[in-house]
């Protein structure tokens, strides 16, 4: 792909956050040794947006599982800024595909939840909640319970509430692939605003390869069913980009490629 | 618009008072018609009078008079301290069983067992180990009312999807405020309707349990008013039983509500 004015190649020269080396994992099924993953290697580094694509079942959920710190992985190295992941932290933030946003609590309530831990004083508390639910757009929906809410509006509100807790990396599985089109082009325009404010790291998965090429810096093909990555595409078009742009077409229809074979 | 609103509320009040009333219509027509003679189905003037006697007559009156707060008292005490020894291991065990594996191994067939025994079959025993009084009164409800607060609390903490432990993890709840911060609030719909059905069923046995000879409670009105052949009290006592019970059960899920934004929220 030919080089854009835009400084997107920037993040090349930037430290890796993530690094991951030799990553295996198994799982064990009915006593029979299934391999999700094999010797994978991977770098996300400051600032960058990577998605990493792959057709259901290649491993890519197990894989943000394991830097979310949610599984241990069979054998492998996994670190962030050089220390080495063993359980959640608060330096990674995680996006859920499925709605897991605490029923019972009004989404400035599901917000605030991540900052309970700290000794703030409620007045502090308060205004951080309220920056970030005009961060996301969502400043007249503070009080509203989430059964009240959109799919769309639910998915801002779980970015809202990791966000606010300003992780080093942030992990995204599919969080769009529930929405409908319009909501999810709302979202991924929420997403990159925000990479281009905060320069959030971010490592997200998808299956869907317009997506990848809309928001990614660098894209990841996972391979089919090897559980290593396969191949990986720097996008270097200018943002916003466009749909129908020939070279974007012709970034969907590589990725598309990879995938099939 | 308040007009309107108005009607649909009177609806729905008429709506929920119909099936009562009609049983009403029913007991004044069969006891008018001298279908059921008396002194099986005294007609409700009879019961209304007497139940008025019960609750606001002067003691010494008649043989009932006046008696209602006393017996009230003493069987509000026995089905509360039941009640709150049953919450008091049924809601802990419960979520202890349907988290972690052996706990559940430990207890489960026990108190799966322990489930079949009939409640009455209780009876017995407990005279036998606390003679009459209120301990056997608390124990036989006390141990009915858990086997229900036990099982929903746990069937509740065990349909707490695992990706909530994780947001919470995520979050920064460590696994022993994930109980209160995440499991509890979670379970909370379960563990109401097991409250409830245990609140129930501790009025069933708190009847069961004043059955057996203690002077005062509204379980020993009514077996005292057998014995005499006083239909009408034993029918105020129902009466009042089903009123009782159906306001502690309100009352009950009016306190969880007050005390809990999980019990007072939709989900």
């Amino acid at each position: 792909m030919t080089t854009t004015t835009h400084g997107e190649m920037v993040t090349a020269n930037r430290p890796a956050i993530l690094e991951i080396t030799g990553l295996s994992h198994h799982f064990v099924h009915d006593g029979a040794i299934v391999p999700v993953l094999r010797e994978l290697e991977l770098t996300v580094r400051g600032g960058e947006l990577v998605c990493l694509i792959g057709r259901s079942g290649c491993g890519k959920s197990t894989l943000l599982k394991i830097v979310a710190g949610f599984l241990a992985p069979t054998a492998g190295r996994c670190r962030l800024d050089g220390r080495p992941i063993q359980r959640p932290g608060p330096d990674r933030g995680v996006v859920f595909q499925e709605d897991a946003l605490f029923p019972w609590l009004t989404v400035r309530e599901n917000i605030g939840f991540g900052l309970s831990g700290r000794q703030w004083p409620r007045r502090q508390r308060q205004q951080e909640v309220d920056r970030i639910l005009e961060l996301v757009g969502l400043q007249n929906y503070g009080g509203y319970l989430p059964q009240a809410l959109s799919g769309g509006m639910k998915q801002r509100v779980a970015l809202a509430r990791v966000l606010i807790r300003s992780p080093r990396l942030l992990l995204m599985d599919e969080p769009f692939g529930a929405l409908d089109a319009q909501a999810r082009e709302e979202m991924q325009e929420l997403l990159l605003d925000l990479v281009r404010r905060r320069r959030q790291t971010i490592l997200f998965v998808t299956h869907d390869v317009q997506e990848a090429v809309i928001i990614a810096d660098r894209v990841l093909v996972l391979e089919r069913d090897g559980g290593r990555i396969r191949e990986e595409l720097t996008i270097d078009l200018a943002r916003p980009r466009d749909r129908s742009d020939r070279q974007f077409q012709a970034c969907c229809s590589q990725l598309r490629q990879w995938l099939r074979t | 618009m308040n007009v309107a609103k108005g009607m649909i509320l009177g609806k729905e009040v008429l709506q929920s008072l119909l099936l009562p009333l009609a049983a009403l219509t029913l007991w004044f027509g069969l006891s008018v018609t001298g279908l059921v003679p008396g002194y099986l189905l005294p007609s409700p003037p009879t019961v209304l009078h007497s139940g008025i006697g019960y609750i606001f007559g002067t003691p010494g009156d008649g043989p009932y008079a006046g008696r209602f707060a006393g017996d009230l008292a003493a069987s509000l005490v026995r089905v509360l301290l039941g009640f709150a020894i049953a919450a008091g291991l049924g809601i802990p065990l419960g979520i202890c069983s349907g988290r972690l594996a052996l706990v559940n191994r430990l207890v489960g067939h026990s108190i799966g067992g322990l489930r079949a025994v009939p409640g009455i079959c209780w009876l017995p025993l407990a005279l036998i180990w606390f003679g009459i009084g209120i301990k056997t009164t608390v124990f036989l409800v006390a141990l009915a009312a858990f086997f229900p607060i036990y099982q929903n609390a746990l069937t509740g903490s065990r349909l707490v999807a695992p990706i909530y432990y994780q947001a919470g993890a995520m979050l920064g709840v460590s696994r022993l405020r994930g109980i209160f911060a995440i499991l509890l609030p979670m379970a909370m719909p379960n563990i109401i309707t097991g409250l409830r059905l245990g609140m129930g069923i501790s009025w069933a046995y708190l009847v069961l349990g004043e059955l057996t000879g203690v002077p005062d409670g509204l379980g020993a009105v009514i077996m005292d008013a057998r014995m005499l052949g006083q239909t009408d009290i034993i029918l105020v006592g129902i009466i009042l039983i089903a009123v009782i019970g159906r306001f502690c059960d309100r009352l009950l899920v009016a306190a969880l509500r007050l005390c809990f934004k999980s019990a007072r929220r939709p989900r």
